[in-house]
């Protein structure tokens, strides 16, 4: 049996609610195929009170082992470095994550917020938030950099707003199946294997893409995403149009742009006004071009595409 | 392709272009702040053609702006088979050497 705690910091619950929906493999099968014991959890979790600080001491104390420490949200320190406004267990949350990560073989931050601090630590970020390893790129977070788990690895960084589903489960299975050792990460701790590609691999729109065809309202059928609606595909690392959302679909398939929610900078501009789903443009040119692309390499892609589109890309191809 | 009420509009902007409707050149809309506040006033303007053109710095020919030819051939905008500026605050024919302020690429 592998023993895995599940403890939610600064969090509104979404990742739980994306795990509890995963499919291949489900959570169920976590525990049923592939011998998984699930400790506790704040959705799934029997003990309360009492039962449960015994439970956390003892594994922080050794006398039960912490094979997999599964931590979502935020670690709060506010007020002043206290992290009082989130106590759990009789004291703050943050001093149980400091004692179960030293005790765990592997540590895994779900979600944008436990893995770079996402939307709660966005500026000013009142509640002092911190993601375990990491503040938005800033390597450290509230671990420090040179934190590693009993297995020698960092923390292993499963970023999303939320995380797809069997995103999650299919690397607590790896874990937990013996094959963490054979996981390489990203230099934001992203295990390679899902954070390699873009969001734009495998979007429906990429003919759109290629011919400079733009899309300049959300649902529509035809056009791409990014040039005018703030689409990040071309620059956000996830397998969302590889690894299908419900097995059905994504957002820019469904005609919304992709917010870049697995890059340590979500949410982007800090949400200022007039930022969120529009391109930012300098001059007519988009700030943020897609990875590797040069200004005038763009310019000159963008006017020689545009003369070459065909006349089907201006209509909808998308038909119900 | 370009339907007839399209190419009679297009006829309209042409008359109006080139019988000396003076735009709003310049300053050309540089940053997203400015290019919001534009759309925004072009809301404003609704259907009133002549505002929206005053507006958004219509031109029949081509604008060179900070070393780019900001046509409407290259635009993001731009159907290219319909001659057509689909921005949702323009929604007019264009032809492909003109240029406006919202050029974007």
């Amino acid at each position: 049996m592998t023993n895995l705690l599940w403890l939610q910091g600064g969090a509104c619950s979404g990742n739980t609610m994306s795990f509890l929906n995963a499919e291949e493999p489900s959570a169920c099968d976590l525990v049923t195929d592939f011998g998984i014991n699930v400790l506790w959890h704040p959705s799934l979790g029997l003990e309360l009170g009492e039962n449960l600080k015994k439970l956390l001491n003892a594994l922080t104390s050794g006398q039960m082992p912490l094979d997999i420490f599964v931590f979502e949200g935020t670690v709060v320190n506010a007020p002043n470095g206290t992290g009082e406004w989130n106590r759990f267990a009789g004291r703050p949350m943050k001093d149980w994550v400091t004692d179960l990560a030293k005790v765990a073989g592997y540590t895994v931050a779900i979600g944008d917020c436990a893995t770079y601090g996402g939307i709660p630590a966005t500026a000013p970020n009142p509640s002092e938030s911190q993601g375990l390893q990491f503040l938005k790129r800033q390597q450290g977070g509230y671990l420090g950099t040179s934190y590693r788990s009993k297995a020698g690895l960092p923390v292993i960084n499963i970023p999303g707003c939320p995380a797809h589903p069997d995103w999650i489960t299919q690397i607590v299975v790896a874990v937990a199946t013996g094959r963490g050792a054979e996981l390489s990460l990203d230099e934001f701790q992203r295990p390679k294997t899902f954070f390699t590609s873009f969001t734009q691999t495998g979007c429906t729109r990429n003919m759109h893409f290629a011919y400079k065809v733009s899309a300049t309202e959300y649902g529509q059928r035809k056009g791409c995403l990014f040039y005018d609606l703030g689409c990040r595909g071309p620059m956000t690392h996830s397998p969302c149009n590889r690894i299908l959302w419900n097995r059905q679909s994504s957002k820019t398939r469904a005609g919304m742009p992709c917010m870049g929610c697995t890059e340590p900078e979500f949410p982007f501009f800090e949400l200022a006004p007039g930022t969120v789903f529009k391109t930012q443009t300098l001059m007519g040119v988009p700030k943020d071009l897609p990875s590797g692309v040069d200004k005038a390499g763009y310019v000159k892609l963008t006017a020689a595409a545009k003369a070459a589109s065909p006349a089907w890309a201006e209509e909808d191809i998308f038909v119900v | 392709m370009a339907s007839a009420s399209d190419e009679s509009l297009r006829s309209r902007i042409i008359g109006l272009l080139t019988s000396g409707l003076a735009t709003d050149v310049y300053p050309r809309a540089d940053s997203h702040e400015q290019v919001q506040r534009l759309v925004c006033d072009l809301r404003l303007a609704g259907d009133d053609l002549e505002a929206k053109l005053k507006l958004a710095g219509f031109t029949s020919y081509p604008i060179e702006h900070a070393g780019i030819t900001q046509l409407c051939e290259t635009c993001m905008y731009y159907k290219v088979h319909q001659r057509f500026c689909e921005l949702p605050e323009l929604n007019v024919p264009v032809e492909p050497d003109w240029s406006c302020k919202l050029w974007r690429i």
